[in-house]
């Protein structure tokens, strides 16, 4: 293998890994705190996406990428919240909580994308990128929009864990997920954190769409593939650890990359699902993960 | 209001509004799960300075009165006032902002969060947080182990050294009143004896107390008076004035024959 090669997989790697955790941490997120696997993330991250598209790009109202964020993360904030009242928060203590949510969320997906699909239709789309041009990495040319989701990633991730452990809205969040009950007897309003979750998670997933929603074309399906992804990767991270995610989201993007290029990427999906379940049976917790949540 | 009566004290006061000298005031409590029903009607007062024992068989309601007073579970009928203000209708969350708080039965807290951290948190309420430097002070001069122990995690904890903790948490939340549920479930003699201490200092400044506990030799050495809870209802109570007569402890303990 030449270094070029080397390079190439790293790159591309980083690039995934960066994407697949800014996606993850907010699934883990949610998950850690209101105990459920939101299969309307993926949804989350495509509406964000088109509503970018709508408020920056001359086909749509036109009034630049910087007003395309601010509006895509106000209404993203919006969804959340009334997701979470919606499909969410109705079945909070009965006993198949999981189950009727994993259904209810798969639901709000659905209608999400056929959604998307009535409002914007079917031709792809695409967001005009943060930073235009190219840039090259140790040996590989890639967009400097790609470049840009290399270093944000990280930057994001550390403000999520400083909000999480410094501020008393964070730590409140993961006392919720830890004990709900103890944390109403402190004063905690747990309906609320769990709002601020959801819409957290929600801003997270559309900053994803944000970001690669200049790299690849916009469809309803656009959040997929990437929800499939971090799905995997919290539960190959380890339920109920941040850390955990953010460490499995970089393997399974260098993974991916790696296999992509040995076997090609139409067996790599496939692949990359078996890995998961020989880890799995090896390490049942996930990488870093705890027995319980 | 006389000696103690031998008939359960049920809703015989007519006068609905709370005297102001009392600090909680539950009239005719009703909560349980699903189908049944835990609690049949509860009637107790606590003074604004005084320090009341609960005590009773498991199972016949004790954890599920406090839980009901706090919210943690939906009263199905009844009444709660704290301080002079109806209560039973408000979330938990504002309850413990009033300064009603219920430190719960083997409360084992946030797992992965490191004492210090879990203290600091505590002091959620704008009240609480007011006080907060000061509490927290106070909390680690009264549980010198915890100041030891910091950094540490929650989970990482032994049995007596999560009670200090919870307590603490009851504490930095800035309580008017203390519930505490069975501080010393599965404590050696000599950590029950910390315990009481404690407790007993915390109760010295004044915060009303309503102590729920199974160690009779515990609670008679905390509080003025008792309420034995006997099938979801007040069956007895004991000594208000002039401390605990241990005879009448016995009565309880062994029954009479009249409250069966």
């Amino acid at each position: 293998m030449s270094l070029d090669v080397i390079s190439a997989i790293l790159v591309s790697g980083l690039v995934l890994g960066s994407v697949y955790a800014l996606m993850a941490s907010g699934l883990s997120l949610v998950w850690t705190t209101l105990g459920i696997f939101n299969f309307a993330h993926g949804a989350f991250m495509t509406v964000g996406a088109y509503i970018a598209w709508t408020a920056s790009d001359q086909a749509g109202l036109g009034y630049g990428l910087a007003a395309g964020i601010a509006l895509s993360v106000a209404v993203m904030i919006g969804l959340g919240i009334v997701l979470e009242r919606v499909v969410v928060r109705p079945f909070y203590g009965q006993r198949d909580f999981l189950l009727i949510t994993v259904m209810s969320t798969l639901a709000a997906m659905i209608v999400l994308q056929k959604g998307t699909q009535m409002i914007w239709g079917a031709r792809l789309k695409q967001l005009a990128p943060i930073v235009p041009g190219k840039a090259t990495l140790w040996r590989t040319t890639i967009s400097a929009q790609e470049t840009l989701i290399i270093v944000l990633a990280p930057i994001v991730l550390i403000a999520l864990q400083l909000f999480l452990s410094r501020t008393r809205t964070g730590r409140g969040i993961r006392a919720v997920g830890q004990n709900p009950d103890a944390a109403r007897l402190i004063g905690i309003d747990v309906s609320r954190l769990f709002y601020v979750t959801f819409a957290l998670s929600a801003v997270l997933a559309a900053l994803t769409g944000i970001l690669l929603g200049s790299v690849r074309l916009l469809t309803p399906q656009f959040g997929d593939d990437p929800l499939v992804k971090a799905l995997i990767i919290v539960i190959f991270g380890g339920l109920g650890s941040l850390n955990g995610t953010i460490v499995a989201a970089y393997a399974m993007g260098l993974v991916e990359a790696a296999l992509t290029y040995a076997i090609g990427i139409y067996w790599t999906p496939s692949l990359i699902f078996l890995l998961l379940i020989l880890v799995l049976l090896v390490r049942p917790q996930g990488l870093l993960g705890k027995v319980t949540r | 209001m006389t000696a103690p009566d031998t008939a359960p004290p049920a809703a015989a006061d007519t006068a609905p509004d709370t005297a102001p000298d009392i600090a909680l005031d539950v009239r005719d409590l009703r909560a349980g799960y699903d189908a049944s029903d835990v609690l049949e009607g509860i009637c107790l007062q606590v003074a604004r300075d005084e320090r009341v024992g609960l005590f009773g068989p498991n199972g016949h309601g004790k954890s599920t009165l406090l839980n009901t007073i706090s919210r943690v579970i939906r009263p199905r009928a009844g009444r709660v006032a704290f301080m002079g203000e109806e209560i039973g209708q408000l979330p938990a969350q504002t309850i413990v902002a009033r300064g009603l708080v219920h430190v719960p039965q083997a409360n084992r807290l946030f797992p992965d969060m490191q004492i210090l951290e879990t203290l600091e948190l505590s002091a959620y309420t704008p009240r609480a947080r007011a006080a907060k430097d000061e509490t927290l002070d106070r909390v680690l001069q009264l549980f010198p182990r915890l100041a030891e122990r910091r950094r540490q995690a929650c989970k990482t904890l032994s049995g007596g050294e999560r009670q200090m903790l919870s307590i603490g948490v009851g504490l930095m939340s800035a309580p008017r009143m203390l519930m505490l549920d069975e501080p010393t479930l599965g404590l050696s003699p000599k950590l029950k004896d910390e315990l009481a201490e404690a407790i007993a200092a915390i109760s010295a400044t004044g915060i009303p107390l309503l102590l729920v506990e199974q160690d009779i030799a515990f609670t008679l050495s905390l509080v003025d008076r008792m309420y034995l809870i006997d099938h979801g209802a007040i069956s007895r109570e004991v000594g208000r004035s002039g401390g605990v007569d241990h005879q009448e402890i016995m009565e309880m303990y062994f029954g009479t024959g009249e409250g069966a």
